[in-house]
């Protein structure tokens, strides 16, 4: 008899052979690492997953559900994709949402962990513990929505299905899996999957998990859901991230023309406010979500009727200021584009700009590429998921591309680790470069909070003391929890203390009783576990750092907007000192023997 | 005492315009002020002298605050906004 909330397994399919295997997890490992990210990290470390290269087909990628999953608690419908990072070679956890996670619990495992490739381009459908193979067929080579679309009707629509388009069928270090239309974007999981051939994943399934104590649980939930309608939420629900853009606009801190600026002067044009006049919006939310946080336009150049876009603050940035283009409807265009091609928003634009800035330089010899040229950016966007041209060398990513180009052109490739930098200038928010440069993926906007470090009354946001090291490390664990639990960290304002809200959330769904400093202690070793993972994969001290762009040369026009070298390294090991690592980065002997068995 | 007054995301919903001018010598005589003109605003983002839980202010784009007796100058921009940042 499994824990509630659990199957204590998961299914492990060597693609390769066709072959399946459901492995017990014990408990002792669930409660250790919950599920989502946390449990993902571990399933890797007992593959001995760190060193392999990430397209090889020994290279495990984990789907990882979680307890809460299929519970009635808002925001719960949540899945985790782990693997090694293709773009950064260090851990990649992203996350996605939706009916993906409810269908592929109920097939009756914690986890589904693909090794191997495929001898022909296919489809892997887990049907109720079933594993079995198909030939993609004519599904290889088409968009995200018409292989989604196509799928369905394939199979039937009691099932749920994540697929890869174009971009993760030639392995770009940056595709997406979608589902949905929602993608596990960050660090190419979708390059992971393209590599082993699988086109597409489908699950449906019977095999739901018990609840220790439902009545309570229902209880909470209707709490919940009722305070997700409140002001913590209202950002979210009435305009959702992109309302980030004027904000950040007005504090120095959006990033523009390639991290050269921290304005853009066509920010107005671009924000939700002026987007939705004349233009249709409509609203949308994941399964079992109380927030509905996305805000989906139509594209008013083409005359065809479409889907929308979702716009979210950070394909917003990316795609927009990051590039210099201002045309609203492009913008959207070029959102809609990554996500029908399967591309990482965030790294799409990030590359591009760089790569702008190299033919500003005259680093590149690719006249058309320009900042603030519309018809370029999409024409780029193009030849990236396809690998064409140009394109095949921006598939790698700016670092990867930077190296090739040579001369300093990698101290303007906008990324920490390969990763390319979210829509947060980090001299504007000094704490949140921290965030960045310590990110175990690289920077990363998703795993730690530290802009709330910088949008507080706490601390300056362009001269943190040592301090907010600390405060960085708090918001890093809690992301850490609401990673593995999963919860979505849109409802993080609603919750008063929110360790001591998880513990209660988790002991109704599991009978465990876990007290809110336990969860503190797992989410530290969550975190420390993704290092470990890293220190395997090959991780060094001088990665945790920003790009060179950003020292000792200020922000134009706000000369406080200024960093060091030397800055950024006591705030660096202030936080390994909080941490508990060495200064320079390195878990304890004890603090590894605290992971468990993946630890020999 | 004159302040200028920017607001952005729900709050400029709310209000229905981007910026204003309001009167008062500290953040929380300001906030009345605006609560008295803009009842939506209020009803959102105000709590007497005090931004709601969700809100916090920001000082000439530089330095952020929520204390209700925090001084202003005159000419100083008040930015209101979400606290959360998140993306």
């Amino acid at each position: 008899m499994s824990t509630p909330g659990y199957h204590g397994c998961y299914l492990r399919v060597d693609v390769t052979s066709g072959e399946s295997q459901r492995i017990a997890i014990d408990e002792s490992a669930l409660r250790n690492y919950l599920g989502g990210s946390g449990l993902g990290v571990y399933l890797l470390l007992r593959e001995g997953a760190a060193t392999a290269d990430p397209l090889s087909p020994e290279a495990p990628l984990a789907f990882v559900y979680s307890p809460l999953v299929g519970s009635p608690l808002t925001t719960s419908a949540k899945f985790a994709v782990v693997g090694r990072s293709p773009l950064t070679h260090r851990i990649n956890d992203s996350l996605s949402s939706s009916h993906f996670a409810i269908a592929g619990k109920r097939t009756g495992c914690d986890a589904l962990l693909v090794v191997g490739r495929a001898k022909e381009p296919s489809i892997l459908i887990v049907d109720d513990g079933q594993a079995r193979l198909e030939p993609a067929g004519a599904l290889w080579g088409l968009d995200c929505p018409a292989a989604e679309l196509q799928l369905r009707a394939r199979l039937g629509a009691d099932y749920q299905v994540a697929v890869i388009g174009p971009a993760g069928e030639r392995q770009v270090r940056f595709a997406t899996i979608s589902h949905d239309g929602r993608h596990a974007g960050r660090g190419g999981s979708g390059a992971v999957l393209g590599a082993k051939n699988i086109k597409a994943i489908a699950v449906r399934g019977t095999q739901r998990t018990a609840w220790h104590s439902p009545a309570e649980l229902v209880a909470l939930a209707k709490q919940l859901s009722e305070k997700s309608f409140g002001p913590a939420t209202a950002k979210y629900r009435e305009l959702g991230t992109a309302t980030n853009l004027l904000v950040f606009n007005r504090l120095g801190a959006l990033p523009t023309r390639n991290f050269q600026q921290g304005t853009f002067a066509g920010a107005e044009a671009l924000s939700p406010e002026q987007m939705v006049l004349g233009r249709e919006k409509t609203r949308a939310s994941c399964a079992a979500c109380t927030i509905g946080c996305e805000h989906i336009y139509g594209l008013r150049t083409t005359g065809e009727k479409s889907a929308g876009v979702r716009m979210e603050y950070e394909s917003l940035f990316a795609l927009g200021p990051l590039c210099n283009v201002g045309d609203a409807d492009t913008v959207l265009a070029a959102a809609r584009r990554c996500d029908e091609l399967g591309l990482d928003t965030i790294s799409t634009g990030g590359t591009i700009a760089f790569a702008m800035e190299c033919v500003e330089r005259g680093l590149l010899d690719e006249p058309w590429l320009q900042f603030g040229d519309g018809p370029s950016l999409l024409r780029a966007i193009e030849a990236i998921g396809r690998r064409e041209g140009l394109g095949n060398l921006a598939a790698e990513g700016s670092r990867r591309m930077a190296l090739v180009i040579g001369k300093d052109a990698i101290a303007f490739a906008p990324q920490v680790k390969g990763l390319e930098i979210p829509g947060y200038e980090p001299r504007a928010l000094q704490t949140m470069a921290l965030g960045f440069a310590v990110g175990s993926r690289g920077a990363d906007h998703n795993r730690s909070g530290a802009y709330e470090v910088d949008f507080s009354e706490s601390t300056d946001r362009r001269r943190p003391g040592l301090e907010a090291a600390h405060a960085a490390v708090e918001t890093e664990d809690r992301a850490a929890l609401m990673d593995s639990l999963i919860l979505c960290k849109f409802l993080r304002g609603v919750f008063v203390d929110f360790f001591a809200e998880a513990s209660e959330m988790l002991n109704l769904v599991t009978g465990w009783n876990t007290t809110p400093a336990e969860l503190r202690q797992t989410a530290r070793r969550i975190v420390t576990a993704k290092k470990h993972f890293n220190v395997l994969a090959g991780w060094k001290p001088g990665e945790d750092t920003l790009p060179a762009r950003f020292f000792n040369n200020p922000l134009p026009g706000d000369p406080a907007a200024t960093m060091t070298p030397a800055g950024l390294q006591a705030l660096i090991e202030a936080y390994n000192t909080a941490r508990g690592w060495t200064s320079d980065g390195y878990p304890s002997v004890e603090q590894l023997s605290g992971l468990g068995e993946v630890v020999p | 005492m004159t302040v200028i007054v920017e607001l952005f995301g729900v709050a400029r919903q709310c209000a229905g315009v981007a910026k204003t001018e309001a009167q008062g010598a500290r953040l929380g005589d300001v906030l009345v002020d605006l609560a008295g003109r803009f009842p939506r605003l209020a009803a959102e983002c105000i709590d007497g002298s005090r931004l709601r839980h969700g809100y916090l202010a920001n000082l000439n784009g530089a330095r952020f605050i929520r204390d209700p007796a925090t001084v202003v100058a005159p000419g100083d921009s008040l930015l209101i906004l979400a606290t959360d940042a998140g993306g």
